[in-house]
């Protein structure tokens, strides 16, 4: 599908007393699912328990897609992506 | 009816709705004979599986091999995510209602793969909480309202879902304040994005800022294969076989009614809208100019599309792609396409915001979304 092929930058930032990456921004296909962006932070920080947010506000549901993320809650060309070790937004 | 945001005669039948279980403990896990009967079990609709464990345990306590339960439920052999309410699951994979509806459950190897993990009651609370957020930003373009409730607000809301206590359920969501859509066939809603600055401006003044975008989440079951009987629709294998889509609609008033084919037509544009423009720019900047341009410009060019698409059938609801909707399913019924959808949205959405409609579209070539 058209629209699917598309790539959404995700904006990776770091809440509390998360680690900060080396590289903030990613590209990641639309059609994949959210899970895939917290899988990679895990790998990233090499940790099992990670908080993961969009626009500091909440968390997606990992089966949901990074297109439809893109599409609802992004804004400037890119999806913000909060993460965080501890509970950072109830 | 009333129109306050709640406590209709729909909002009563769903929150009362229930589907009768019967629940098989899975053969790897008995250890004793004779096997355990079957538990039977009203599920309400509104609720979630993992939270039947505690009326579920005792009737397998008994047979259980030694270890840590982690339950979770399956289907034709199909593992159940678990965040999915109770009665959309009912919905999607029964096309011809299995009643009771033969589920079996685990209490061992969780499948980890499959669902996400869900470790106790706090993951579904957790889940629900921030899915009841996720509809705040669409509706609101911010989930305030939510993450600025109470601690104690919050955990009587969540208890409102687990006890399907409807009244105690409204009273707290009637301190969140969402904008309410007025059922009416020719309102004119205010559609400026929730994005834009001007969305509050516009909003007339004292009322919380109506909108018009609703939070839906999709269930698609694409199948090319012709059956006449519902009862005959292939059976999911996998969960790669239905598209998980979560698209906004945007509620336009133009005078005309926007019916729930307006809507599902808008949901699928892949099956019954305008060819989307192919490359990434073109669909970048119909978005910005789309934020850009006032909230008149952007209804008047909505209208003009869906009028296009109105006349493209309404009566078939099928369109020269080929693709048909079979069923489409909202909290167990199946409503007509003509009915406004601003009264499916208040009537038939979930305790979280989400409208979850399910739906079975029949294709000739088989695509993904």
């Amino acid at each position: 599908m058209a629209a699917d092929s598309r790539k959404v930058i995700v904006h990776l930032r770091a809440t509390g007393d998360a680690p900060i990456l080396k590289q903030a921004k990613f590209k990641i296909a639309g059609t994949d699912k959210f899970i895939k962006v917290i899988d990679f932070l895990r790998r990233q920080l090499h940790r099992e328990t990670l908080f993961v947010y969009v626009n500091s506000a909440f968390s997606p549901n990992p089966d949901e897609l990074v297109i439809d993320l893109y599409n609802n809650f992004g804004f400037d060309g890119k999806l913000v992506v909060n993460y965080a070790c501890s509970m950072a937004w109830g | 009816m009333e129109s306050k945001g709640g406590g209709t005669e729909a909002h009563k039948y769903i929150w009362e709705g229930a589907i009768p279980l019967q629940i098989h403990l899975h053969e790897s896990e008995i250890t004793t004979l004779p096997a355990p009967p079957p538990a039977m079990i009203l599920a309400p609709r509104i609720g979630y599986l993992p939270l039947l464990a505690q009326k579920v345990k005792p009737f397998f306590s008994n047979s259980l091999p030694p270890g840590v339960d982690t339950i979770w439920f399956e289907y034709n052999g199909l593992p159940l995510k678990w965040y999915i309410p109770t009665g959309v699951l009912f919905d999607l994979l029964c096309a011809e209602p299995e009643r009771p509806w033969n589920l079996t459950v685990h209490f061992r190897g969780y499948p980890g793969n499959i669902l996400t993990p869900c470790d106790s009651e706090d993951s579904v609370k957790w889940s629900f909480i921030n899915s009841f957020k996720e509809a705040a930003y669409i509706i609101n373009g911010n989930c305030k309202n939510v993450m600025n409730m109470s601690q104690s607000d919050q955990l009587e809301l969540w208890r409102s879902i687990m006890d399907g206590d409807l009244d105690s359920y409204l009273r707290i969501s009637s301190k969140l304040k969402f904008g309410i859509l007025v059922d009416d066939f020719s309102i004119q809603l205010n559609i400026s994005s929730p994005k834009s600055p001007e969305s509050t401006q516009n909003a007339d003044g004292t009322a919380p800022a109506k909108t018009g975008r609703i939070p839906v989440r999709l269930y698609v079951r694409t199948m090319n294969e012709d059956f006449d009987e519902l009862e005959d629709a292939p059976v999911v294998e996998s969960w790669d076989r239905i598209s998980y889509i979560n698209r906004p609609v945007q509620i336009h008033g133009d005078g005309k009614c926007f019916t729930l084919y307006d809507a599902v037509t808008k949901l699928l544009p892949e099956f019954f809208g305008e060819k989307l423009p192919p490359t990434d720019d073109v669909s970048k900047e119909e978005v910005e100019v789309e934020q850009r341009s006032s909230p008149e410009e952007t209804n008047k060019s909505k209208t003009e599309r869906s009028g296009e698409m109105l006349n493209e059938g309404i009566v078939s609801c099928s369109i020269s792609d080929g693709a048909e909707i079979k069923l489409l399913r909202i909290q167990g019924i199946e409503p007509k396409m003509e009915i406004p959808f601003a009264w499916v949205v208040n009537n038939l959405m979930n305790p979280e915001y989400f409208l979850h409609i399910c739906v079975y579209v029949k294709i000739q070539e088989p695509i993904s979304i």
